[in-house]
């Protein structure tokens, strides 16, 4: 209960001017920028981490509510008390910590808006790349909390693809740090699983973001359609083309007419649509991209498209686009913004029943929105002191997301949950998927005080599940009727019965994996799990079954002229997708692509009970519920069978080509580190000894830096780069044209693996040569490979001492990185962690995790890093 | 007042938030009562009975520079200055009016010689350190308890007001055919009387005569206090002075002044007369920066290269919509290299009366505008507000930077930035 003594310990925290108590302060901490009111029992400000957890407990203590809250732009009442309780404000958490351009990363406090960390990033000649469209007054604790979207994240991907690591307040109060600088650390990807929580998991208290180097130049471009259906073939087929262009913002009439209206931009204002098209990267080939974008635009009947020559003529494109909302708020007090998403194949058909909706609800709507991946933004009009419009209103955005999920959309890109669209989840997923979202939720907060009672619908009564009934809406394929599915059930609830444990085994490669367990395990074989579940060449994404080798996947979406641009490490003809998943690994390219947790959007997977339960969908773009698809990637199969994943496929490069220069280490490293911020954008580089060299470690390496894209590009960066490894005293090698599928390094890791050990630790780009000194120092490797682009470094060890193993281990940990064997010998496997001797409550959430969702232990013993506790 | 009667204008707010990232207040404070959204909910409250009247509501009411930077960020293009100022009026009605307010306002503002002769004794008193004086008189006292640590903004108060040396009436200047009138505001009037004798010079220049008016203050205090009847009183009595002789145009050197004397009109909404009456009266209005940029006058060319850097006053950049003429003229002098500021056009916290009010939140803004500043290692910040200029050349003080405030006046007739 909030009474005075509460209100005193608040105070003595963070200071009597920190706490907002009057009828005046309730008002004004009552509303965000969605429809949701709810008043705050009471305010604080909390100035550092120490004061948001004393805050935390202190709450506990009292047994009031909490909740996070930034500058309150949030578009689903995320930020709003809905249990009159605490709400924390971390507006004074306004400082950025630290820009580190050359390792890609930087660190942030949570109040600092998005506009202004790009703003600081400028001046380094870097950029964040989720830019939502509220970036000047939306917080990064925000855009994490709601994984964020914008009209960027078409190229870039999404909030998830671009933060590294964290530090939270839990709701305990317990301070934790997730992740960090380096890249993928070992276990449970709880920072992915923390972005799109909504403020449900954790408090943020600091953020580190992926950055990137500014592309070199820019071209903007507008194309006029006399009917809204071509505009959205334009957009598919540029995309299918090959092409990424950073932006494909469509208005529809009533937008163009409004804005035209009122602050002429130049859109014609009888045209059914207009979409604004914009490439960025090299200034060569940039020509070629726009006149082949006007090409297709031409052949999918546009009735004119037109670039602008200077920066005033783009500006005053963009003017249109970013005074859209504007304009149409001008018709009326108030709007409500759905953004919901579909395949973006089907944008014409969403438009069409948007249309109707709106009518049948008697709104008028203007849609500005992402095309390029279907992110629609219908602005539904109306006046909020009118009861009945309001009504109307949230009725027509009710069928508005249903219309969408009916397309095999979401019902939000990227505005989030929170509570305005909770009852919708049922839409998409079933009462099993969504009672085992909330169990992960109760991992974090298992009082239910931290901003409760949002994202999951309520039960009938606290503290019940949901009826597990299927989704409402949304037709998923495959599931328990695909092939091999209902065998792997029985299978499981066998060994559930009798006691016994299970590993998923696909082709049976990586067998080598995973910390010694006793007794004995039933593997799981899901070769049968082979079916395409669904392919959507149009639209990018495939859905097929774990069994199903990577090779053939990719022989499939080759036939398309597409793939799925991964290379994992290690892997051998018949390694399946169910391994790329579960294990999560990627190989150098992952520089430019991501991982299987940036690749991967849904997955289906049988948990301890037997039960099937689905994670994401099919849109790139969805932030419906807890991020499970990131929880269940590389959780090394722990957790559940995978049965299916639907991956985001790309079209093929046109060329894939490496520059490479050889000599001394140190200056390999140095030419590798300012390829990281140079105006380049290699799809990786990496470092390793020179094959037959004899001198001393440090004297004879080679740099391969790796071009992928349309050809014209690629030749480009070759040059370039081959003239900067020129620069930094390497002396350039041949041009080397590699294969699309197998990359340049299969040889290199299959030398690796021979040894008995192969080691993996990743660390902030600028720290590897420490980390590689620390490796020299304590062993002996036989074979080194440098994955700089992504900070990583792989190491094959013939021999390797358990107490050698943890100060390894420890050395890396203190330049902020970590360590894992990916292969050891069973003996020692035996006695150590393979996952590295590592202390710390990251590691004990996981294993809360898993308890939670596989409360019998059931799945992959061995497969999670230990923590101390258990290992006395 | 009531603003129920502005119930359509507030509800136009949807509380995006967009106002937050050009609010000076907010960007200091991060509390919502700092904000425009925040200040529209509150009056909506009120509107709608969640909120009552009080104390409560002065700061959020009251901590508003006016500056309008979250109009121009706002999709609906909501005009909480403006808001604000109503629900200031209603506030002086429903909470009460401090006896103090009614002195400046209706005994003082009205009355060019009182105010000098208040002027005269608060200089006397603050030259000599005798701050109690100052007190004593009220004139300063009347803006609120951070009177004593505000007392530092203004370094020196001139004995002698500025009509005080020269005399209001007419002068002849070496134009041919032009009567200008010169409105000297309060601030040039009392304390920035060097940029007065330079303004005065250049309306010389082009005029064939020039009256010094003896006008009185705009009313944009007592209009920005919430106080309308003062600034109506104060809006009449200035457009009988003006109307007493026919001008081609009036010009002041004051951006605060000129905005707001080109709005007289709005003083008067709902009073078709007082509106007819103003309407009938009032002669063209110019800033002197549309003057000095119409009238195409050369400045000295400088011998020595000087950085010259701008700061645009809220009420010529967004009450006049004045933002490329300074720079068109500070660009053409030979000699000045022109280097444009971050954030140039966000207020600098002086906002008239403000920092005497609101001390601590005044000096917040101040220090980001002299961060700003400071980055462009400017010699010279120009501008053409002396309530900027009094604010500035204290944060200039405060901060230890070499750069020199002055008014564009000043600049334009060579008697600074050589």
């Amino acid at each position: 209960m909030i009474d005075e003594q509460f209100i005193r310990n608040l105070e003595s925290i963070v200071g009597k001017s920190h706490v907002s108590l009057t009828s005046t302060g309730v008002e004004l901490y009552s509303y965000d920028a969605s429809l949701v009111k709810g008043n705050p029992g009471v305010v604080v400000f909390p100035a550092d981490t120490r004061e948001v957890s004393q805050t935390v407990k202190a709450a506990n203590r009292a047994g009031i509510d909490f909740l996070p809250r930034g500058f309150g732009t949030n578009l689903s009442g995320g930020t709003i008390s809905v249990t009159e309780g605490l709400v924390i404000c971390m507006s004074r958490f306004n400082k950025i910590l630290k820009i580190r351009p050359d390792s890609r990363y930087a660190v942030v406090q949570p109040g600092v808006t998005n506009l202004e960390v790009q703003n600081a990033l400028a001046g380094v000649g870097a950029f964040y790349a989720p830019d939502p469209a509220s970036q000047k007054v939306a917080t990064l604790g925000g855009n994490a909390g709601e994984n964020s979207g914008g009209p960027l994240c078409l190229k870039y991907g999404v909030t998830s693809n671009h933060i590294l690591g964290m530090e939270v307040v839990m709701a305990d109060g317990e301070i934790l740090r997730i992740g960090g600088a380096a890249l993928d650390p070992p276990g449970f990807d709880l920072r992915g699983l923390m972005v799109g929580s909504e403020g449900g998991f954790a408090i943020i208290t600091e953020l580190t973001l992926r950055t990137l180097p500014k592309t070199e130049s820019v071209i903007t471009m507008l194309a006029v359609y006399d009917d809204i259906q071509s505009a959205a073939r334009s957009v598919s087929e540029i995309i299918s083309a090959g092409i990424v262009p950073n932006t494909l913002e469509m208005m529809d009439a009533t937008v163009i007419e409004a804005v035209e209206a009122n602050a002429p931009c130049g859109y014609p204002t009888d045209a059914a649509a207009v979409l604004i098209i914009e490439v960025e990267g090299m200034i060569v080939g940039l020509d070629k991209q726009a006149a082949r974008i006007r090409k297709i635009c031409m052949n999918t009947r546009c009735r004119d498209i037109k670039t602008a020559k200077n920066q005033e003529e783009r500006d005053r494109l963009w003017q249109g686009r970013r005074g859209a909302f504007g304009a149409i708020a001008r018709l009326a007090p108030n709007y409500l913004v759905n953004d919901a998403c579909v395949p973006r194949t089907h944008l014409p058909k969403a438009l069409e029943q948007v249309k109707n909706i709106a009518h049948q609800y008697g709104c008028r709507v203007g849609n500005v929105f992402h095309a390029g991946d279907g992110n629609l933004h219908p602005l539904l009009l109306f006046d909020s002191r009118n009861p009945e419009e309001l009504e109307q209103v949230h009725k027509a955005g009710w069928d508005i997301m249903t219309a969408c999920v009916e397309l095999g959309g979401t019902i939000s890109g990227e505005h989030g949950i929170g509570r305005e669209k909770q009852a919708a989840m049922h839409m998409i997923f079933s009462g099993d998927d969504l009672n085992t979202q909330q169990a992960v939720k109760s991992v974090f907060d298992p009082e239910n005080t931290l901003n409760p009672n949002k994202v999951i619908p309520l039960p009938e009564s606290p503290g019940r599940s949901l009826p597990p009934g299927k989704p409402t809406v949304l037709k998923r394929p495959g599931g328990a009727s695909a092939k091999g599915v209902s065998e792997a059930i029985s299978t499981i609830k066998a060994a559930a019965a009798s006691g016994k444990t299970i590993r998923a085994v696909g082709a049976d490669h990586f067998g080598y994996f995973g910390n010694w367990c006793k007794g004995p395990v039933t593997p799981l074989s899901t070769l049968a799990m082979k079916e395409i579940i669904e392919y959507d060449p149009a639209n990018q994404f495939i859905t097929v079954g774990a069994g199903m080798s990577l090779a053939e996947l990719q022989t499939v979406l080759g036939k398309k002229n597409q793939w799925l641009p991964i290379r994992p490490p290690y892997y051998k003809a018949g390694s399946t997708i169910g391994a790329l998943a579960a294990m999560g690994v990627s190989g150098p390219e992952r520089m430019i692509y991501g991982a299987p947790r940036d690749l991967a959007m849904g997955l289906q997977y049988i948990d301890g009970m037997g039960r099937v339960i689905s994670t994401g969908g099919k849109v790139v773009k969805n932030v419906a519920g807890y991020d499970m698809t990131r929880l269940m990637i590389g959780s090394n199969g722990s957790l559940g069978v995978i049965t299916e994943v639907t991956w985001r496929i790309c079209t093929r490069p046109e060329l894939c080509r490496a520059a490479s220069g050889t000599g001394a280490l140190n200056d390999c490293f140095n030419a590798a580190l300012k390829l990281m911020n140079a105006n380049l954008f290699p799809a990786f580089i990496t470092a390793g000894p020179k094959g037959d060299s004899h001198g001393p470690f440090e004297n004879q390496w080679e740099v391969i830096v790796g071009f992928e894209g349309l050809a014209m590009v690629v030749e480009h960066q070759v040059d370039q780069c081959r003239n900067l490894l020129g620069e930094s005293g390497l002396t350039p090698g041949e041009p080397l044209d590699y294969d699309l599928i197998d990359g340049c390094f299969r040889n290199d890791f299959d030398m690796l693996a021979l040894a008995p050990y192969t080691l993996k630790a990743a660390s902030e780009t600028e720290k590897m040569l420490d980390v590689i000194n620390g490796i020299k120092s304590m062993a002996t490797p036989t074979g080194w490979f440098l994955d700089v682009g992504c900070g990583r470094v792989f190491v094959a060890l013939d021999a390797l001492k358990p107490e050698v193993w943890a100060s390894i281990t420890q050395n890396i940990i203190s330049f902020d990185g970590h360590a894992q064997l990916e292969k050891s010998p069973e003996s020692f496997r035996r006695e150590k962690d393979i996952y590295g001797d590592v202390t710390g409550t990251e590691r004990g959430v996981m294993h809360k995790i898993k308890k939670a969702l596989d409360p019998g232990a059931l799945f992959a013993p061995g497969r999670l890093p230990k923590i101390k506790a258990a290992n006395a | 007042m009531d603003i129920r009667e502005e119930y359509d204008a507030i509800s136009q707010c949807n509380k995006c938030g967009f106002c937050q990232v050009a609010c000076p207040v907010f960007r200091s404070t991060g509390h919502e009562s700092g904000v425009a959204r925040g200040r529209l909910a509150l009056m909506r409250g009120i509107i709608e009975g969640r909120i009552q009247w009080g104390r409560e509501l002065e700061g959020p009411l009251f901590n508003c520079l006016g500056c309008g930077a979250c109009t121009a960020n706002c999709f609906g293009a909501v005009p909480t200055a403006d808001l604000i100022v109503k629900g200031r009026a209603e506030y002086l009605e429903q909470v009460g009016r401090k006896p103090i307010h009614k002195l400046l306002f209706d005994g003082l503002l009205p009355y060019p010689h009182r105010l000098h002769m208040a002027a005269r004794a608060v200089a006397l008193g603050k030259n000599s350190g005798l701050s109690r004086m100052a007190g004593a008189i009220g004139l300063l006292r009347v803006l609120g308890r951070d009177l004593a640590r505000a007392e530092n903004i203004i370094e020196k108060l001139p004995a002698k007001p500025f009509r005080g040396k020269v005399k209001p009436g007419e002068y002849n200047g070496k134009g041919a055919s032009l009567n200008i009138g010169y409105f000297v505001g309060c601030g040039i009037d009392i304390i920035q009387q060097e940029a007065g004798y330079e303004s005065l010079n250049l309306l010389k220049k082009i005029g064939k005569t020039v009256t010094v008016l003896n006008n009185c203050c705009c009313g944009l205090p007592a209009w920005n206090y919430g106080d309308m009847d003062a600034a109506r009183k104060l809006a009449l009595k200035n457009s009988d002075t003006f109307a007493a002789r026919s001008f081609d145009f009036i010009v002041t050197d004051c951006s605060s002044c000129a905005g707001f004397l080109k709005q007289y009109d709005k003083v008067f909404e709902g009073d078709a007369a007082g509106q007819n009456r103003i309407k009938s009266r009032m002669p063209k209005v110019l800033d002197m920066v549309e003057f000095l940029f119409t009238q195409k006058i050369n400045a000295p060319k400088r011998r020595t290269p000087v950085v010259v850097t701008y700061h645009d006053p809220c009420h010529a950049v967004r009450g006049q919509g004045i933002s490329t003429e300074n720079r068109e003229i500070l660009k053409s002098i030979p000699g000045i290299e022109f280097r444009e500021m971050p954030e140039a056009d966000w207020c600098c916290g002086g906002a008239g009366s403000y920092a005497l009010s609101h001390f601590d939140l005044s000096m917040a803004v101040l220090d980001r505008k002299m961060e700003n500043l400071a980055s462009t290692k400017a010699d010279v910040l120009a501008t053409s507000c002396p309530a900027c200029m009094i604010q500035l050349s204290h944060g200039v003080r405060r901060k230890g930077l070499k750069t020199r405030v002055c008014h564009i006046s000043e600049i334009m007739t060579g008697a600074k930035a050589h």
